[in-house]
């Protein structure tokens, strides 16, 4: 993908995150008291909403947070293309594995 | 990185990593961009370790329980109100940044008459405005995380 549209991709993220991590913080310390207790937790997981909620999270969370990472990376290191494509490969596997556990833990602990 | 093709893949880095500490002629700006990037930083190794207290959950409710009890100690909520405090940082000030990006705060284009008016000097009210902001925001989040 070309670089002008990864860097959109991360503005789009980035204002994705403020709305939903936003949400999430005034949630979690102001709008539901027992938001930590057990039967709380796993009354979320159980709720499909809940549960896209928290992934959409994730997916806009890992992606702005590991470009901004390969940006820092891409900016301070001169290297190679071939080098490039292996750390981006390296940045989607990590991404993946990432999600993959974000989303079975909730789903496990049902 | 196609952005940086091989004629110039050789050249330095003018101020590489110590640009983060030494903003030279660049001065407000280019520490916003450092601590843009030291927040960012931070908030990825936040959702890192997010997501580490929450894979307790696999091992059941008092797995559960024993993690949040280490997270209602006072270290914890400070390092709480630090993780909402570069949120806030790293959400106002990327507003901004996207604003500029996308030339949205250039205005109209003007004759080039003396004494110049560059495009930093044209956003720094914007700036300004945006770290109030900040500072304001930031000092509500202390009093609701910490005092």
């Amino acid at each position: 993908m070309k670089e002008t549209r990864l860097k959109i991709l991360q503005y789009v993220s980035g204002i994705a995150i403020f709305i939903v991590a936003g949400f999430h913080i005034l949630y979690s310390h102001f709008l539901k008291e027992d938001v930590t207790e057990w039967n709380s937790i796993a009354d979320r997981a159980a709720d499909n909403w809940w549960l896209a909620f928290y992934v959409l999270l994730l997916i806009f969370g890992l992606y702005h947070g590991l470009h901004g990472l390969r940006t820092i990376i891409l900016e301070y290191f001169s290297i190679s293309n071939s080098t490039v494509k292996v750390l981006d490969y390296v940045f989607i596997i990590a991404g993946l594995a990432i999600l993959g556990y974000g989303t079975y833990i909730p789903v496990e602990a049902l | 990185m196609q952005a940086i093709n091989s004629k110039n893949r050789n050249l330095p880095n003018n101020l590489g990593i110590k640009g983060w500490v030494w903003a030279g002629r660049y001065t407000w700006e280019r520490y916003l961009y450092t601590l843009h990037r030291l927040t960012g930083l931070g908030l990825l190794l936040f959702i890192t370790i997010h997501l580490g207290i929450n894979g307790t959950r696999i091992w059941g409710a008092s797995s559960w329980e024993d993690a949040m009890d280490i997270l209602e100690t006072p270290a914890f909520k400070v390092g709480e109100y630090l993780v909402v405090a570069a949120f806030i940082f790293h959400a106002l000030n990327g507003g901004r940044l996207i604003l500029q990006h996308m030339a949205y705060t250039l205005g109209k284009p003007k004759a080039p008459i003396y004494p110049y008016v560059d495009a930093m000097r044209q956003n720094r009210l914007l700036m300004w405005a945006v770290l109030f902001v900040i500072v304001v925001l930031a000092i509500f989040a202390l009093v609701l995380f910490v005092i």
